[in-house]
């Protein structure tokens, strides 16, 4: 078995898609309308193939192509237009997000060989509880309505963070990856508690437990293995970082008061998270638009969408 | 008030006996085990560090592979595994420095020879996303059904009294390990649907026993009841 495989290489069944080629322009998206209308309207052919036969298609339909604004950008509350549509979206991308850290972890242990034994036992315990994460989002996921298979598929945890160097690894995974994953969880159990569901939220509430042990993990092995190694500490520090950045998802992470996914705090600090990586973070993912930014670009790609439909059906009609 | 003349603790001279009644450490309950086993401490040392080696790889060839096979509950059940193969690992690793190996020695894992080092690259090699069951055939119709022969072997073989701190740690493995087998070969059986599935799981079995066989299995020393082909 070959060492360090690609995200495209990662194994699924029939009922996976995969849509890689969106992510580039959430990480990229600058704080000014103009120009994320702009890059949104350039991919507008691609997101109009991907939303094609998916659960998307109703509300491509009304906002055009950008209608990920609406549903990353807003809060998931019971009360909010989309609200099933966004928990099945978010449930589906937990699940597909668990199934490429259960993969990520094994790897660390195949590709990795010399690594420290107890890296080796964290990593595998690591295994377990993804494992056991993979199987609570399914029902999960069918508990609110959804499959598998319903969305596609980003493989973009898996490419962005299983580095060759496993600093880098326990850095992108544990520290930037799972730390997000706090964040959305606990956003999720705010969610679930508003619902009055407490399968929901029991159920990502131990999850929440495990993965502040993950970023432990992180934590503790980034210290280790960069000790007495300023170069390797720095390059840690700035791989997180970049994940950190690219996991915004436009800003929708953010510490902002109205973010739709606020930051963490106390679990981040449980979990070796200092009060300055904090800061950086912060500044880190308000580095992108601001709410209203995006805001106003969708409702510009939602009024030039419909008039673009518009004038389609008239020229239709006319001919 | 308890009777003076029924000493409690023992005195210098015959007559200041305690009352208390004699057993030896095997009366009750009765203990049938002896002394004397097969491996003496270095043996058993070697062992260790064999089974240790096998439960290692066990553990990063099975994370290896959770990327590679498309059936989530083939991911997620190997998952498990991997942990339990990991804490077995550990749990072998903590009993050498008590049987003289050096505290520096609890990750210590030892091949038997190079045929054995070959076997298990051998059951790690397959690798793309349609050879399931030739990874899983590897693993639990032939790696693990042999450590389990091979640490009941170690159970029966070495000695009951002296090295009991080993024969506890290999019954919570076997333990574990029996249901590692039975979940793999269930998952097997659903898989291999197909008589031409079924050829390839039974051809790989017996490609890799034959090559099990040659290096006298984990510890190098043979193979007395190897799994069987069906």
């Amino acid at each position: 078995m070959r060492r360090f495989i690609q995200h495209t290489e990662l194994a699924r069944d029939s009922r996976f898609m995969r849509q890689n080629s969106l992510n580039a322009i959430f990480t990229s998206l600058p704080n000014d309308v103009d120009q994320v209308v702009e890059m949104f309207e350039r991919f507008d052919p691609i997101i109009a193939q991907f939303v094609k036969g998916t659960p998307f298609e109703d509300i491509y339909e009304q906002y055009g192509p950008g209608f990920n604004l609406i549903l990353l950008n807003e809060r998931l509350r019971p009360d909010e237009t989309f609200v099933e549509l966004k928990l099945n979206a978010r449930m589906h991308g937990i699940f597909a997000g668990e199934l490429q850290a259960l993969e990520g972890a094994g790897r660390t242990l195949w590709d990795f060989p010399e690594a420290p034994w107890d890296f080796k036992m964290n990593m595998a315990r690591q295994c377990w509880d993804e494992s056991r994460h993979v199987q609570i989002f399914e029902k999960l996921l069918a508990h609110v309505g959804g499959e598998v298979g319903q969305f596609p598929e980003s493989t973009f945890l898996f490419e962005a963070a299983c580095a060759d160097d496993p600093v880098l690894r326990v850095a992108g995974v544990n520290r930037g990856l799972e730390g997000l994953a706090c964040d959305i969880f606990r956003d999720m159990i705010e969610f679930a508690k508003l619902k009055g569901d407490k399968l929901m939220e029991q159920a990502i509430d131990y999850v929440l437990a495990d993965e502040l042990t993950h970023v432990r993990f992180g934590s503790e092995w980034v210290r280790e293995f960069t000790k007495d190694d300023p170069k390797r500490a720095k390059a840690a520090k700035d791989f997180q970082r970049e994940v950190d950045r690219q996991f915004s998802i436009g800003g929708a992470r953010s510490a902002a008061e109205d973010a739709a996914i606020p930051i963490a705090v106390e679990e981040r600090k449980e979990a070796g998270f200092t009060d300055q990586e904090i800061e950086e973070l912060a500044e880190v993912s308000t580095s992108g638009p601001t709410r209203q930014t995006l805001r106003d670009a969708a409702e510009i790609l939602r009024v030039r969408h419909q008039a673009r439909k518009q004038q389609k059906e008239a020229k239709e009609a006319t001919a | 008030m308890s009777d003076p003349e029924l000493r409690k603790y023992p005195g210098t001279t015959p007559e200041e006996r305690t009352y208390f009644t004699p057993y030896s450490a095997f009366d009750i309950p009765a203990d049938l085990r002896e002394l004397s086993g097969r491996y003496d401490v270095n043996a058993t040392a070697r062992r260790v560090r064999n089974f240790r080696y096998a439960e290692e790889w066990t553990m990063m060839m099975l994370g290896g592979w959770m990327a590679t096979v498309p059936e989530i509950p083939v991911k997620t059940g190997i998952a498990k595994i991997t942990w339990e193969s990991a804490q077995a690992a550990d749990t072998l690793g903590k009993r050498l420095p008590e049987l003289r190996c050096g505290r520096k020695q609890v990750e210590a894992s030892e091949v038997a020879n190079e045929g054995f080092a070959g076997f298990v690259q051998a059951v790690t090699e397959p690798e793309d996303p349609d050879l399931t069951v030739e990874k899983l055939a590897g693993v639990f119709d032939v790696l693990k059904p042999h450590l389990i022969e091979v640490y009941e072997d170690t159970i029966r073989s070495t000695d009951q009294i002296a090295d009991a701190p080993t024969i506890e740690i290999l019954e919570d493995i076997v333990r574990k390990t029996r249901r590692h087998v039975a979940w793999g070969q269930e998952v097997l059986d659903r898989l291999c649907d197909t008589d031409a599935k079924r050829e390839r799981r039974r051809l790989r079995k017996a490609e890799l026993l034959d090559q099990l066989r040659a290096c006298g299995g984990v510890t190098g020393e043979g193979i007395d009841r190897a799994p069987t082909v069906n």
